[in-house]
């Protein structure tokens, strides 16, 4: 060991790209995208329980996707959706019947660090392959961290 | 040198752990610092042996000249 640094992601996206993350994030909790969106949606507003969490540090760049994008995704009766705040950070809605909110308010801030990950993941694989660095070695640990070795110099 | 090695390790909550492995001296907080950049803001840093082992070897090549000189 030398030196150990301790980063914050801060995720800068476009819309598209932002659901590639959250599409590869969601498959590792189980979660996997709705089939039928918008009048499920209004139906359980009413029923559930729900609760918010943002992204912190995120920003979704308002380009050719407009604001009003949004990706629905399920897990046993438990809806997440992720959508662009008015500030433009990603927000994302966990609701359900039979779930308290503290309990959701846990499965969405899991769900969205896991987005943070892959983000993290993809941006730094594409960085580092543009600057011809060689990945010796990556795996998924049983804490579900992503471990990458990568060749110096 | 191709033992010199950065590990990077991407918790399931997003937070990026940056360790390099043998690289000596200054060199290794500017590749660490580098990958760091690439995705997001520094949160806290440590530094250990090896970091300072280049400071110590020149250190003690100097010394080892000054006692030469002395004799």
């Amino acid at each position: 060991m030398s030196t150990v640094l301790v980063v914050t992601p801060i995720v800068v996206a476009s819309w598209p790209l932002m659901s590639a993350a959250i599409t590869a994030a969601i498959g590792t909790m189980g979660f996997a995208a709705a089939q039928n969106k918008g009048p499920r949606v209004r139906q359980l507003a009413s029923t559930t329980t729900r609760a918010e969490i943002e992204l912190e540090d995120s920003e979704i760049l308002a380009g050719s996707a407009g604001s009003g994008e949004q990706m629905v995704v399920e897990r046993d009766g438990i809806r997440a959706i992720f959508s662009r705040d008015a500030r433009g950070a990603l927000k994302l809605c966990v609701e359900g019947n039979g779930h308290s909110k503290s309990e959701l308010k846990r499965i969405g801030e899991a769900l969205v660090g896991r987005v943070a990950q892959q983000y993290a993941y993809h941006r730094l694989v594409s960085e580092l392959k543009e600057r011809q660095m060689t990945i010796l070695d990556q795996r998924v640990g049983e804490d579900q961290a992503i471990h990458i070795r990568v060749r110096s110099g | 040198m191709n033992d010199e090695e950065i590990e990077i390790v991407i918790g399931a909550d997003g937070k990026v752990v940056v360790r390099t492995i043998g690289i000596k001296g200054p060199r290794c907080l500017d590749v660490a610092e580098a990958i760091a950049q690439i995705v997001g803001r520094e949160e806290s840093r440590r530094l250990t042996e090896e970091y300072h082992e280049a400071g110590i070897q020149a250190h003690a090549q100097v010394e080892q000249r000054v006692r030469r000189f002395g004799d």
